[in-house]
C-alpha cells in the first residue's frame, strides 16, 4: 500500500505537533528525571517508577511507559518496558535504576543484568535506539502482531504509520532471526497491518555478535530499514491504464 | 476472487438491492455458478473469440512459430526473429486457455490444452508451472510481459529464415540453469499497458519480476537482485497453488523528526 503521509487525528494537530517538537519535550523530561530522586525498580520483566505530577506529565507527553491507574493523588506509577528503561538510563542518561536495593551506577552492570534476563534484549534495544534517536515515538506493537508501532508525534495527535518487525543477521549477511522465515509470515504481517493503514517496516540489525559489549552494539551494528509492501496488479495506480488494447482483453 | 470478480459481484449486489433489472437474466453464468456450487475460474469470463490465431510448435527451438496472425494482441505478444513471429510456451498457454490461439504440432494435429499445459510445466522450454501462472495473472490484467533480458525483436541478416536460432536455444539453456527450485530468478520485464508499444523499441521496462521459491528472500538476496536490475523497480512474486502474489521490499529511510 502507498502511504500518503501521516494521518493526523484532528484538524490542527499537525500544527500543534510542529509547534511542540518532540526533541524539546524529551529535553524537558531529561532535566526533570535527572533532578528526581525516584529510581526504577524491576517488576516482572518490566520496571516500576514512582513519579510526581510534573514527571508524570512529561512521561505522558513523551509517551514513555504506561501509567498505572491508582486511587492515589500525590504519587503516580509508571510501568516501563526494558528498552524504555534502558534508553532513559543509558541513552538519555537521566533515569536512576535500583536493583536489589542498590542504586546501580555502572551502566555495564545494568547491561549485563538486562542481557541475563533476555538473550534478544540487545537486538530490541538496538532497534529501539534507532527509532527513538530519530525522535519517533515507539510503543509496543502486540495489538498488531508486530514488535513496535511508531508514531510521528504523540499518539493522541497522530495515527502510527509503521508497524515494525525486528530481525537480525550476522556480519556475513546471514539471516539469524526467526522473523519472516516463511511466506505466511509475510502474508500475515502485511494483511494485518494494511488493514489498519500501517506499512510494515522491517528493521534488520546487521553485524551483531553475541559477545558485543554495549558500545560495540551501538557502534558496530547497522540497522537496515526496508518496507514490506504487497503490490496488487489489479489495483495499479491511475496512470496505469488497464483497459489495454481493444480486442486483446475481455 | 480477483479485483474483476469482486467488482462484478458488487455490481450485481447493487442492482439486486435496487430491485432493477432481470436478476436471473443479467448474469446467467454467475447464477449457474452459484446454483451448481462451481468454483470461480482462474480467468474471469473466457469469451468465445472470433479472432483465433494459429501457431506451429518447433521442438528444436522450444517455441511456436505463428503461422496465422489474427487480432491486435500480437502487438504486445510474441517475439520477432528474422522477420518471423514466435511465441514462448507461457504465451501459448495463456492464449490457448482464452481460446485466442490454436497450436499445431509439426503435422496438422491440434495440440490440446493438456499437452500445452504439460509443456508449460516441463522446464525444458524455459518455463515452469508457477512461471506460467504468474505470466497469466499479469497478462490477463493488461500488462505487457516479456521474458527478462530477452529482446522483443532480433534480425539475423546472415541467417536463412528456417535455420536454427542458436541465440534462443542458448538462452533457453541458460534459463534451465537459472530456474532452480527454491532459488530466486529474474523472470519478466513488465511494461504498463501501452497502445504505442513497439517491439523494435520497447524502452526500459516499468519493472522486473523476480519469481521466488519456497522461502522469502533475505536482505542480501534482495540487494543482489536490485543491483542486477539497476534502476528498474523490482517486484517479488510468490506463487502458491495458483495464488499469485507480489511484494516489494523498498529501502526506506525514516526521517529524523524535529
Amino acid at each position: 500500500m502507498e502511504l500518503s503521509g501521516p494521518r493526523w487525528k484532528g484538524k490542527n494537530f499537525a500544527q500543534i505537533a510542529n509547534s511542540n517538537p518532540m526533541s524539546e519535550i524529551i529535553a524537558q523530561l531529561q532535566v526533570c528525571l535527572s533532578n528526581s530522586e525516584s529510581a526504577a525498580l524491576p517488576i516482572g520483566t518490566d520496571f516500576l517508577l514512582e513519579t510526581v505530577p510534573e514527571l508524570t506529565k512529561l512521561l505522558n507527553r513523551t509517551s514513555f511507559g504506561r501509567q498505572l491507574t491508582t486511587s492515589y493523588d500525590s504519587k503516580q506509577y509508571f510501568q516501563l518496558s526494558p528498552e524504555e528503561t534502558f534508553y532513559l538510563h543509558h541513552f538519555l542518561k537521566c533515569l536512576k535504576v535500583s536493583i536489589d536495593n542498590a542504586k546501580l551506577i555502572d551502566v555495564n552492570d545494568f547491561w549485563n543484568f538486562m542481557r541475563s534476563r533476555s538473550e534478544l534484549f540487545p537486538i530490541y534495544y538496538r532497534a529501539y535506539v534507532h527509532l527513538r534517536s530519530k525522535n519517533w515515538i515507539v510503543k509496543l506493537g502486540t495489538k498488531n502482531g508486530v514488535d513496535y508501532v511508531v508514531y510521528r508525534h504523540h499518539p493522541a495527535l497522530v495515527h502510527s504509520e509503521y508497524a515494525v518487525i525486528v530481525d537480525r543477521e550476522n556480519d556475513k549477511g546471514e539471516k539469524e532471526g526467526e522473523r519472516m522465515r516463511v511466506w505466511s509470515d509475510l502474508h500475515c504481517a502485511v494483511r494485518a497491518c494494511n488493514g489498519v493503514a500501517k506499512a510494515v517496516l522491517l528493521l534488520n540489525v546487521m553485524g551483531y555478535e553475541v559477545n558485543f559489549n554495549l558500545p560495540e552494539l551501538l557502534e558496530r551494528t547497522i540497522v537496515d530499514e526496508r518496507q514490506i509492501t504487497r503490490w496488487v496488479p489489479s489495483q495499479c495506480r491511475d496512470d496505469c491504464k488497464l483497459e489495454g488494447n481493444k480486442g486483446e482483453h475481455h | 476472487m480477483d479485483g474483476e470478480e469482486v467488482s462484478k459481484v458488487e455490481g450485481e449486489t447493487r442492482r439486486r438491492r435496487k430491485g432493477k433489472g432481470k436478476e436471473r437474466g443479467e448474469n446467467p453464468a454467475r447464477n449457474r455458478q452459484q446454483n451448481n456450487f462451481l468454483p470461480s475460474s482462474s480467468l474471469s469470463g473466457c469469451q468465445i473469440r472470433t479472432e483465433v490465431s494459429k501457431a506451429r510448435w518447433v521442438e528444436e527451438i522450444g517455441m511456436a512459430q505463428v503461422i496465422e496472425k489474427n487480432g491486435s494482441l500480437w502487438a504486445t505478444t510474441g517475439v520477432i526473429r528474422n522477420g518471423n513471429l514466435y511465441c514462448h510456451i507461457e504465451e501459448i498457454g495463456y492464449l490457448a486457455q482464452i481460446g485466442a490461439l490454436v497450436l499445431l504440432d509439426d503435422g496438422e494435429n491440434v495440440m490440446g490444452l493438456k499437452d500445452i499445459f504439460t509443456k508449460c510445466a516441463d522446464r525444458r522450454y524455459g518455463c515452469t508451472w508457477e512461471f506460467f501462472e504468474a505470466y497469466r495473472d499479469l497478462k490477463s490484467l493488461g500488462f505487457i510481459v516479456g521474458r527478462h533480458g530477452q529482446p522483443w525483436s532480433l534480425k539475423h541478416d546472415n541467417l536463412k529464415p528456417n535455420s536454427n536460432f542458436t541465440v534462443d536455444t542458448d538462452f533457453i539453456a541458460d534459463r534451465i540453469e537459472e530456474l532452480q527450485i527454491g532459488a530466486a530468478n529474474l523472470i519478466f520485464d513488465i511494461y504498463k499497458p501501452n497502445s504505442k508499444f513497439k517491439k523494435t523499441d520497447p524502452g526500459a521496462p516499468s519493472f522486473i519480476i523476480c519469481l521466488v521459491g519456497d522461502w522469502p528472500p533475505i536482505r542480501k538476496e534482495v540487494e543482489y537482485l536490485e543491483e542486477k536490475c539497476k534502476l528498474v523497480p523490482l517486484k517479488f512474486c510468490h506463487v502458491n497453488h495458483g495464488d499469485v502474489r507480489f511484494f516489494s521490499f523498498p529501502e526506506v529511510s525514516l526521517p529524523v523528526l524535529p
